[in-house]
């Protein structure tokens, strides 16, 4: 592969109390869609921030297009769009009077594409940012983000307050964005807009990175559940006790007399319907993996690796 | 320098500054309206039964001219006191609630480095001043050739204000640096507005007490004269060139932590 658009190494900022980034590494690629994924406090925004060159490295380096990020940001930013995690716009300003002022100070000349944007995310930039509320200002951001078609997008958790239409836009909008050749890097706590967008995509908790996965090997290694609620408890036994090829069941949840069962299947659920075909099943539900246990895989296996 | 930013900040500034100006421009009025050799005198009376008090406010000096009175009753407090708070204002909508608020994070997300952030907002601040000594300077000279024509010794009036501007700079100098030197935001916008008004407060004390002349020697607010600045006294013209030029120090020490500092936005 050639140069990285962005080359994080060993990343160190400690703000005590195991909060900040613990020697974090990755590189994103051109054209690269990559996930950021971990929980609140994992420190998602901690290394947005250093790449976005508000904070200074304690060690190791970020760069963004071989430039860095920190002593270089003016440049750098000539060719990025950001989305802050939080939306805190200078207060008194209408939402329109907010962009032109930002496309002004980027240098964009040509606001036909930020009008673009504003109507295809149904957005009425005219009242008082203050008064607008988390969707809509969400809304400004990434209008703002996106409106000089940028080289670079840093994303902080894009679709916080976005109703599920908008967040399908936005999926789109990215995917788009993608094909003229940007290279995106969000951030997120929710695994279906990674899921959704990303090529990679990188775990990160307790201020370290857990994993970085191909977004392919993610969907094959997480497991689906279901909670299989049988006709009486002896349907339950007899499915119990025979062993069956790919399909789990979680110990905890076989008990006398219930007609729940938890069962995990690997790959694909086609097995599993097949099996439940011989045994009579009052309901079928799919629980999804949440981030947590999926991170608790990754972290389980990258931990034993080193 | 982003023109962009500096314009927006101007527009920003408009109303608090407009604010402080009215109330200014309210008191010029009053104080030129008031003037009038023989209420003077009796206003020297006044001085002359309560000299501490009027000592503290910086109105301790019995004068019969028109410019004596303004320099008096207007430059000794009204207008170190109220500029002071548009000061602040201003360095607070510019610099400490931007960072505490996270909205910094828009500037700089954009091409502009952030010494020229750090230097529009110097020059922002320094501009609005400016306007608001040009202001000041318009409507006494204005008011008093309504009531009062060939009255006012408009030379003695510029110099006096060119060294108020100076110390404007000084304190302006003071809180933009402890905006940019501070993380918590109470302290970024305290720590300078609190000195500022410490020492005026010591001024204060120290013009009234005997014995405690001694705290006007360190005092920098001290350097600022009216009364000499008006005569055109050669020291008085120094000194303030010593609190502008301090001030723009000041700005700039600011503006050489602005570019260095972490900003979690």
């Amino acid at each position: 592969m050639g140069n990285p658009v962005i080359d994080v190494r060993n990343l160190t900022k400690d703000y005590g109390k195991g909060r900040g980034v613990f020697d974090v590494s990755f590189r994103v690629e051109s054209g690269e869609v990559f996930g950021f994924l971990g929980s609140n406090g994992a420190g998602k925004t901690v290394t947005m921030r250093h790449l976005m060159g508000f904070i200074r490295p304690q060690k190791g380096t970020a760069s963004v297009l071989g430039l860095d990020c920190f002593n270089q940001r003016a440049q750098i930013q000539g060719h990025l769009g950001y989305l802050p995690g939080e939306i805190a716009i200078a207060d008194d300003m209408t939402g329109i009077a907010f962009l032109t002022f930002m496309a002004k100070m980027k240098g964009i000349r040509n606001l036909d594409y930020m009008h673009q944007l504003i109507e295809r995310f149904q957005l009425d930039p005219k009242p008082k940012i203050r008064k607008m509320s988390k969707g809509t200002k969400q809304k400004v951001g990434l209008v703002c983000a996106f409106m000089g078609k940028p080289q670079v997008l840093l994303l902080d958790e894009p679709t916080s307050g976005l109703d599920p239409l908008m967040q399908s836009l936005f999926i789109q909008l990215v995917l788009e964005h993608r094909q003229m050749g940007a290279t995106v890097f969000l951030s997120s706590h929710i695994f279906e807009e990674v899921e959704r967008t990303c090529d990679r995509v990188a775990f990160i908790r307790e201020g370290r990175l857990a994993a970085i996965r191909s977004m392919d090997e993610v969907r094959a290694s997480r497991t689906h559940s279901y909670q299989v609620t049988f006709a009486d408890s002896q349907q339950l036994q007899l499915f119990a006790d025979k062993a069956h090829q790919g399909i789990a069941i979680e110990p905890a949840t076989e008990h006398q007399g219930s007609r729940t069962l938890l069962v995990s299947a690997d790959g694909s659920v086609d097995s599993l319907v097949k099996e439940l075909a011989n045994y009579s099943v009052e309901s079928l539900l799919s629980r999804a993996q949440s981030l947590e246990e999926m991170f608790m895989g990754f972290y389980g296996k990258e931990g034993s690796e080193r | 320098m982003s023109t962009t930013l500096f314009l927006k900040e101007l527009k920003g500034s408009l109303f608090s500054s407009g604010v402080i100006a009215a109330v200014l421009a309210l008191y010029i009025v009053c104080i030129v309206y008031m003037f009038d050799p023989e209420i003077a005198e009796s206003l020297d009376l006044i001085i002359a039964t309560m000299p501490e008090l009027c000592a503290a406010f910086g109105m301790a000096n019995a004068t019969d001219t028109l410019l004596g009175f303004l320099l008096n009753y207007l430059y000794g407090f009204v207008f170190t006191w109220l500029p002071l708070l548009m000061i602040m204002i201003l360095v607070n909508r510019m610099v400490v609630r931007p960072i505490d608020r996270g909205s910094m994070a828009y500037l700089l997300a954009s091409p502009t480095s952030r010494l020229s952030l750090a230097l529009t907002f110097a020059l922002t601040l320094a501009t609005m001043l400016a306007a608001l000594m040009a202001v000041i300077v318009a409507l006494q000279v204005a008011c008093a050739e309504a009531f009062f024509p060939g009255d006012l010794d408009v030379e003695g009036l510029l110099q006096a204000s060119a060294g108020l501007y100076c110390l404007w700079l000084f304190l302006g100098g003071l809180c933009f640096l402890s905006a940019c030197a501070f993380k918590d935001a109470r302290l970024a916008l305290w720590a300078g507005g609190g000195l500022c008004l410490a020492l005026f407060l010591v001024q204060m004390v120290a013009g009234v007490g005997e014995g405690i002349e001694v705290l006007q020697t360190f005092n920098p607010v001290e350097l600022y004269d009216p009364y000499a600045l008006a005569a055109g006294e050669d020291d008085a013209v120094g000194n303030s060139g010593i609190l502008g030029v301090s001030g723009i120090a000041l700005m700039a020490a600011g503006t050489a932590i602005f570019c260095r500092r972490d900003m979690n936005v």
